[in-house]
Formats: structure tokens, C-alpha cells, sequence
């Protein structure tokens, strides 16, 4: 028999998965590169209630805008930018904020360093460098290097590392480069979420949580009653 | 015995069967492709009067309801723009086919993802099948293009299609997964990519049910003290019990 009790209980701790993720979107409606979570529901199997214990990351193209910085890059299309943090470990991102580290090197916001790397020589400043939508970089008419785009099999597998960067696990696969993506020099790629379908949502799944705390409740007068028979 | 308390403590035990029935349904309400239940009660009487006579149904004989039947209502889905490229909703009475460890199972949610093997799965991590019973193979890279009928492009090459099947004796097994014979292709089913098919549950719809249910338990337990009162009085009035 479907128990209605923990059936409603787990409903809400389904909608609370929602709203903690609709939280971190909205935390992050400004950051660039970012993309939001998406909570895959499902009802439960040989049980009464519903699940949402998979998260997973909307592909959808975020908006470009013209920063007007030499090194801020912006990926239209598929692809991730491939970097390598300070443990040599290998992350995969779409915010990018980059700039020169004190080597010269072209690093992320958070300091992760492109891979394969590209140095600037010490004479040329930021605004002397030009990058071709095809990723080679130029400077005073000299190849520096090329920012190569990556994609892994399965994005849902790749794991959040913080400041925009994602690590491949076994259950994303390996990255390998990627065509399709045109690589906007001047531009940055805006969060892929936006306020109003972030509110509308948070409305939606704040309405569901007090519906099923009804059922809920309904469920305790049920009990109430059944203990009233006997007075 | 006292036939009305079994009557009436059998109404109360189907309520309690629907209330389950609805707060499972509410906690889906936000489940893609999830069907709504509906129960049927029939009264106990009713059915062994039709079954051990003449076949058909006496009616005015009432031994107390019990539900029945519980069936899924396949109606329609609203359809939610995600615009995700790995989401489709099916419109129309069509199912996805879908590999589990148990056999081929059926669903309507179409909340898709890829894996490392770059084959298109569920997110219950299932792979999604094409024609002829085969694993869809849409690799990384550009994201796949799914026309209506269900074929798969990826790069402008065909990747497979979508096998969208008929579905005869749909029964919910979790997962938002069915199992059931399933038949030909239906024709008027379409597939929109970039879509999900919502809830079938009517919250409003479960509300009222919820309410209206949890009043006719609360009546049958009323039944029942009545009956009790009854006994009760004529228990007294007979003298020496009472006493």
C-alpha cells in the first residue's frame, strides 16, 4: 500500500532540491560563464513519492556582451575553454575573464593558466593582442600560441570546482577538441539564467513545497480521526 | 455482528487508499512526463453479487466500497518551453522506448543526457533507444537536432531515430518508466525538441479531491460512533450488561 506520509515527505525534500538549486542560480545571475542547474524529478520505484537526486547543467547558449577588455573571451557555440589550475589538474570552463598573470601567462579570473599555455612577451601590452575566432593568437603580427576548444562526451558528468571551472570525472569522458565554436574576442558570455524564469520558477516550486506540507498535514487528520474512533 | 461498522470502517479504509494515491500524485507535480492516478471504487457487495450469479451487476446491495482499481490518465501534458537541445516532449498518445536491466521499458519523460560513452540516456542514467531496439550513439560536440518524426542529427549527419511506440496496458513502475505491450508507431505523435511534457497533476484538481475525500473519512468515522451510540443505548436499555 502506497503510504501517503512519507509520499508527501519526500515531495518536499524534492521541491527543497529545487529551491537550493534555484538559490545558487540566482547567487550566480551575474556570473559570467555560468550555467544553471537543472534537477531532473522522477517518481520513486516500490514507493510512493518523487526524487530529484540528479542534478545536472543547462546546455543552453548564454548571451554575449562587448566588455570592450582585449583578453575577455566569449565561446559561441559548443566547447569549453581548457585551463590547468595550480595543482596540475586539468578544468574545463566557459567564463572568460582571462588576463596576464605576472609571467605573462594568460590566466583565468581565479589565476588557472590556458592549456595548452600561451605566454605574452614582455613587450606587448594586453591591448596589442588579437584573437582570431579560430582561437590563434597574435601579437604585432606574431603567432603567440592557439586557444584550443575542448568538449567532453557527456557535460552532465563533469563536476563543479568553483569559479566557473568544471573537472572531468570518468563519467564525463576525457576532453578532446571540439569544432563548432567561434571564439568572440571582446566579449563575455553572460550566466544562461535570467531573473524572471528564475523567479517564476522559485514561485512555482515554493507553491508545490506548501502544497505537498498540505497533503501533509491532511495525512496527520487522517491519522487524527482514525484515533478518534474510539473515545 | 454489526454490518454497519465493517461498512463504514471499509470507507474509510478506501479514502485512506485515495489520500495515498494523491499525495503521491502531488509530490510529482512537478515530475516531466509523470501521469496522474485515478481510483475507482466499487462496492464489495456489488461485486461478489456479479460475480457468483448472473454476471451482471444487482445493485442496492451495499457491503461498504473498496478501490478497486487505480489507473493511470494518460491525458496530455502541457508542454514547458526549456529550450535545453536534449529535452522532447512527445504530442500525441505515443511513449520513448527506453533499455533498463529489467527489458525494454516506456516513458514520457524526455529530460535527456548523454553519457561518457556519448550515447543518449535518462537521467535515471538508462540508454534511450532507435530503431530496431539500438543504443543512439550522439557522441560530443555539436548538439543534436531531433526533427519531429524522431530522427537525430548531429553535425548534419543522421544519428539514428527515436523509437516512439504505441503503448497498450500502461502500468507506472517508478522512475517515470511504464512497462506495457508496446505496438506500432502512432502516426499523429510528434516529438519538439526543446520541450518537456509537464506533470499531468492538477494541483487544484488534487486539492479539492484531498479535501473532499478527507471529509467523507470523517464522516465514515462518524458512522461508526453513531452505530457505537446505538449499540451502546441498547446495551443499556437491556439491563443487566449495563449495570
Amino acid at each position: 500500500m502506497p503510504d501517503g506520509l512519507h509520499a508527501a515527505a519526500a515531495g518536499m525534500a524534492a521541491q527543497q532540491a529545487w529551491l537550493d538549486a534555484l538559490s545558487n542560480d540566482i547567487a550566480n545571475v551575474n556570473t559570467d560563464g555560468y550555467r544553471g542547474t537543472r534537477v531532473a524529478f522522477r517518481d520513486l520505484v516500490d514507493e510512493a513519492g518523487a526524487t530529484a537526486d540528479v542534478a545536472t547543467r543547462s546546455e543552453r547558449q548564454g548571451a554575449l556582451t562587448e566588455s570592450g577588455e582585449p583578453l575577455s573571451l566569449a565561446i559561441d557555440g559548443p566547447g569549453w575553454f581548457q585551463v590547468k589550475t595550480a595543482d596540475g589538474q586539468v578544468a574545463l570552463t566557459r567564463a572568460g575573464t582571462f588576463r596576464p598573470d605576472a609571467d605573462g601567462s594568460i590566466v583565468t579570473a581565479g589565476g588557472a593558466k590556458l592549456e595548452p599555455p600561451i605566454q605574452l612577451p614582455k613587450d606587448v601590452d594586453p591591448s596589442q593582442v588579437r584573437i582570431r575566432s579560430d582561437g590563434v593568437v597574435e601579437a604585432n603580427g606574431k603567432e603567440l600560441g592557439k586557444i584550443t576548444l575542448v568538449d567532453v562526451p557527456a557535460p552532465d558528468g563533469l563536476v563543479a570546482a568553483g569559479e566557473g571551472l568544471f573537472r572531468p570525472t570518468a563519467a564525463s569522458g576525457a576532453p578532446a577538441p571540439v569544432a563548432g565554436g567561434v571564439i568572440r574576442q571582446g566579449y563575455l558570455e553572460t550566466s544562461n539564467v535570467d531573473m524572471p524564469t528564475l523567479m517564476t520558477d522559485l514561485m512555482q516550486a515554493q507553491r508545490a513545497y506548501q502544497l505537498q506540507s498540505r497533503a501533509l498535514q491532511m495525512q496527520d487528520q487522517l491519522r487524527e480521526i482514525a484515533n478518534g474512533i474510539r473515545r | 455482528m454489526e454490518r454497519g461498522l465493517y461498512i463504514a470502517a471499509a470507507g474509510m479504509v478506501a479514502e485512506q487508499v485515495r489520500q495515498d494515491q494523491i499525495a503521491n500524485d502531488l509530490a510529482n507535480s512537478s515530475t516531466p512526463g509523470y501521469k496522474a492516478d485515478r481510483a475507482a471504487q466499487s462496492t464489495f457487495g456489488d461485486l461478489l453479487v456479479a460475480n457468483q450469479l448472473t454476471g451482471q451487476t444487482v445493485g442496492g446491495i451495499d457491503f461498504g466500497p473498496q478501490v478497486t482499481d487505480v489507473r493511470s490518465d494518460l491525458e496530455q501534458g502541457p508542454l514547458d518551453q526549456t529550450d535545453e537541445p536534449l529535452d522532447v516532449a512527445l504530442e500525441g498518445q505515443g511513449f520513448l522506448s527506453v533499455q533498463t536491466p529489467t527489458g525494454i521499458r516506456f516513458t514520457r519523460n524526455g529530460q535527456l543526457s548523454v553519457d561518457a560513452q556519448g550515447r543518449l540516456i535518462t537521467q535515471a542514467g538508462y540508454p534511450v533507444l532507435g530503431a530496431a531496439g539500438r543504443e543512439l550513439a550522439v557522441g560530443s560536440g555539436s548538439d543534436p537536432t531531433i526533427a519531429t518524426d524522431g530522427t537525430i542529427t548531429v553535425g548534419g549527419k543522421t544519428a539514428g531515430k527515436l523509437a516512439v511506440v504505441s503503448l497498450a496496458n500502461p502500468v507506472k513502475i517508478g522512475d517515470t518508466l511504464f512497462a506495457g505491450q508496446p505496438g506500432v508507431p502512432p502516426k499523429d505523435t510528434v516529438v519538439r525538441q526543446g520541450y518537456l511534457e509537464a506533470s499531468g497533476v492538477n494541483p487544484a484538481r488534487a486539492m479539492v479531491d484531498m479535501i473532499v475525500s478527507l471529509r467523507a473519512y470523517e464522516a465514515s468515522q462518524r458512522v461508526i460512533h453513531a452505530i457505537d451510540d446505538t449499540l451502546g443505548r441498547g446495551i443499556a436499555s437491556g439491563g443487566p450488561v449495563a449495570g
